[in-house]
């Protein structure tokens, strides 16, 4: 197990390389720099050359680059041009809120998931399986911005349960905190959901085909005994497969709905960072956004040895 | 009893402090003390005063930070930590006495040093330096004096310092001999800094020790009587419009800095809220790029000038909240000039064409670059159908402001660039000459331009400066040097339960109560 784990660490580095790459290649191609966010439509080009120079902005992209490189192979990620701090503790600050906003979406949807598809699979051809089916493809096709808004007009505006957005700390204050998660948790798990139910339908339709499934239920064990002892567990490797892909989705969907409730988190930092061109925490910030993949990947391997005991990792 | 919708004029308006918010029963008064959160689009990219010139930046600056001049609620530069100012007899300089025991939020007292280093430290990072660049020499003479020698006559040069676009804050001198955001964040402002998460808020609290300028009995402008009677300001940013306006509805914002024309209708219904329609604020300007074909040719200029409808542009772009007038200055100043206000708003296709006929343009497409705020990619839409109609072949290049500006600032890749002019036409006639000087805005020098920039800045006479600003005024119509749209605004809405407040070029909160 420990020498698939390093191994899979080890080929990660090329990845990582390789997006980092792909991510100065981007910022070289899109115009602008963070000097026009400092400065209005009205300031002299001696003025934006000024202000390049003091930001350090008017060394060649190459020369930014090579500097890049050597700061991160001694773990430094540079300087934040706008937020005035390092990069790290930029992005450090803000990934609890959204690796938070993304596990209690991602638990909440593998829960849900799980159990409506397992019900629709139960269920199938009868009111059940068409009534769930219709609600996770529902989940599936609506924007995560719209919805938030919705649930913002509804349980914010209307009834006035929850904040309309904004941020408390898990330290400041738990129910703040779990008051100002609720809704854009709900958010993004509801347009999880259907990945997580469709997935489940159709990999327990398989599995409740099979001829053990049907021994044991000849055997006089409880349908639902035989369900979730039987044959969930030979449904879940498709179904983790696909929780593994909505993880790394997640920290995407994330984004939009930051933006939405105004959460302090990494998808919004590295947004603002594309949108005034504050390349430093735009390189760290995908480049972590990369490593948390990565090791989401990998945990999903491993957890397919832990489900599976005929899955060896070589 | 319904909200009334007040109608401001933002640079001359007559503004009393005690008028109370109305609707609100004179049993209930409001306490003092509470936090104010205003909702704003965007994070400042610095609370450097010095360093930037975004609207953002000086929502949350302008609190915390004063200047030796600051402008009135008429735009007009009045003292502020200055006590006031002799002018030598010809003209080069200027002796200020400073107010004394003006408090920093250090603790510290202002003195000359402070405010030395702070102008030296502009003239060499400030990001629109130029304001004082005819400043040869800035001396301590006094403990509280401070004489600046300029190299030239410069008839603006009080306007230029009291600039509030990236204001020329007085801060203490060992902050100021410190680089571009690499400052602490003191001033001698009402306000105080307490804490900045720049994707996230910015909050100010109190200064209990402000020292409050006894020269005024009221709020002026940025200037003025400035009390405090909240206990802080917490500034949010939160860029998705409809967020903004269910903090309001949900009573955890108290101001909106700016809202879109459908919300601020549906709010302006509800008693509990009071819209503000804050106009004029800025112009909708279409520039040329001189440096390319066709559009430095005068008679191509001339001709999409006399396509134009600008009451469909202002309309469409900014719905409920435009004025249709060609003046490059606002009513209200006392520079504003109707000269060549006949070549404003043709909207004739006919002539249009006829100056077509005469231009150098031969059917080639050009480029319209427009940044994705929505009233410029309108503008730049409405533009480009317009000059469909007379076979002008139009492409729309829209892109994010970054990107849109680089190019715009390069004498290639464009055509026509479209953006709001918003400070200037505040600050005055020097202000909005300014950005034409020296080719910058349209990628080509203009000779004349140039000389009546020169003109202005360095007669002294009033009257005199006015006949220059009305000869660049003409000029810039009888070349269509750049085209103005007309005048926009914003619509500010703020609950009841925020009392006296009175828009400005900033969300000012001296002066305002939170009934709580």
């Amino acid at each position: 197990m420990w020498s698939f784990v390093l191994r899979r660490l080890i080929s990660s580095i090329p990845v990582l390389i390789l997006v980092s790459l792909m991510t100065f290649g981007l910022i070289w191609l899109v115009p602008g720099d963070p000097a026009s966010v400092f400065l209005d439509a009205s300031a002299t080009p001696e003025q934006v050359a000024n202000l390049r120079r003091e930001l350090g902005l008017d060394q060649p992209l190459w020369t930014q680059m090579l500097s890049w490189y050597e700061r991160v192979l001694s773990g430094d990620l540079g300087e934040s041009i706008l937020l005035n701090r390092s990069v790290a503790a930029a992005i450090l600050e803000r990934l609890p809120i959204t690796l938070s906003l993304a596990a209690i979406a991602l638990v909440l949807a593998v829960i849900f998931g799980i159990l409506l598809g397992s019900l629709a699979a139960v269920n199938h051809g009868g009111w059940g399986d068409q009534s769930i089916m219709t609600v996770a493809l529902l989940g599936l096709s609506i924007p995560d911005f719209w919805l938030g808004l919705v649930l913002i007009v509804v349980f914010a505006v209307q009834l006035g349960w929850l904040p309309s957005g904004g941020f408390v700390a898990i330290t400041e204050d738990f129910g703040g905190w779990a008051m100002s998660m609720a809704l854009p948790a709900f958010t993004l798990t509801i347009t999880q959901i259907g990945f997580i139910a469709r997935m489940t339908r159709s990999s327990m339709l398989d599995v409740l085909r099979q001829d053990y499934v049907r021994t044991a239920d000849a055997k006089g064990l409880g349908h639902g005994f035989v369900v979730m002892r039987h044959a969930l567990p030979n449904a879940m490797m498709p179904i983790l497969t696909v929780t593994g892909v909505i993880a790394g989705g997640l920290l995407g969907g994330a984004v939009v709905v930051e933006q939405v409730f105004a959460l302090p988190g990494v998808g919004r930092l590295i947004i603002g960072a594309i949108l005034s061109r504050d390349f430093p925490v735009i390189q760290g910030g995908l480049l972590m956004l990369a490593v948390i993949y990565l090791l989401v990947n990998l945990i999903v391997d491993m957890l397919y040895a832990v489900i599976d005991p005929r899955v060896r990792l070589a | 009893m319904k909200t009334r919708i007040l109608q401001i004029a933002l640079a001359g308006g007559l503004m009393a402090s005690g008028l109370m918010a109305a609707g609100l029963p004179a049993a209930v008064q409001a306490q003092d003390g509470g936090d104010v959160v205003i909702a704003q689009l965007q994070a400042p990219p610095s609370l450097d005063p010095h360093v930037t010139s975004a609207q953002a930046a000086r929502n949350v600056n302008l609190h915390m930070y004063e200047t030796l001049y600051a402008r009135d609620e008429n735009a007009a530069p009045v003292p502020d930590l200055a006590q006031g100012v002799e002018i030598s007899e010809d003209g080069l300089t200027y002796v200020f006495t400073l107010r004394e025991g003006v408090n920093f939020h250090d603790g510290s007292q202002m003195h000359a040093d402070d405010v030395v280093a702070s102008l030296n430290r502009y003239r060499e990072i400030g990001a629109s330096s130029t304001l004082l660049s005819a400043i040869s020499s800035v001396e301590e003479t006094g403990e509280y004096e401070v004489t600046v020698t300029l190299s030239e006559v410069q008839s603006t040069f009080l306007d230029n310092l009291s600039s509030p676009r990236a204001p020329i804050a007085i801060i203490p001198a060992e902050q100021a001999a410190l680089g571009a955001n690499e400052i602490e964040f003191i001033g001698t402002g009402p306000f105080r800094f307490v804490e900045f998460q720049p994707d996230s808020f910015v909050r100010l609290e109190r200064f209990d020790d402000y020292t409050l300028n006894t020269n005024y009995s009221e709020r002026d402008g940025l200037a003025g009587y400035k009390e405090v009677f909240i206990d802080s300001v917490t500034f949010r940013f939160i860029t998705e419009s409809g967020s903004r306006v269910a903090g309001l509805e949900t009573g955890e914002i108290h101001l909106l800095e700016t809202v879109d024309g459908p919300s601020a209708q549906r709010l302006a219904e509800d008693d509990q809220y009071v819209v503000y329609d804050v106009l004029p604020f800025a112009f909708q300007v279409i520039k040329f790029n001189h440096a390319q074909s066709p559009t430095d040719d005068v008679e191509f200029r001339r001709a999409v000038a006399a396509a134009l409808d600008m009451e469909e542009i202002m309309a469409i772009s900014h719905p409920d909240i435009y004025e249709i007038d060609g003046g490059w200055l606002f009513t209200n100043s006392a520079f504003y000039s109707d000269a060549a206000l006949d070549l404003y708003n043709i909207a004739d296709l006919e002539v249009a064409r006829q100056h077509l006929e005469n231009s150098s343009y031969d059917g080639e497409t050009l480029t319209f670059i427009v940044d994705n705020g929505r009233a410029n990619v309108d503008t730049a839409t409405i533009v480009q159908q317009r000059l469909a109609a007379i076979g002008v072949n139009v492409e729309l290049s829209v892109a994010d402001w970054p990107t849109v500006s680089q190019i715009g600032f390069t004498p290639d890749g464009w055509h026509f660039w479209t953006h709001g002019f918003g400070i200037e036409p505040f600050e005055g006639p020097a202000s909005v000459i300014a950005p034409w000087v020296d080719g910058v805005s349209m990628q080509a020098d203009d000779p004349e331009i140039n000389r009546l920039y020169n003109e202005l800045t360095t007669e002294m006479d009033a009257d005199a400066r006015a006949e220059i600003f009305a000869e660049f005024q003409a000029y810039m119509y009888e070349n269509a040097v750049a085209i103005k749209a007309g005048n926009y605004g914003l619509f500010q809405v703020s609950t009841t339960a925020l009392e006296n407040f009175v828009p400005f070029r900033i969300p000012r909160m001296w002066g305002v109560r939170l009934n709580q």
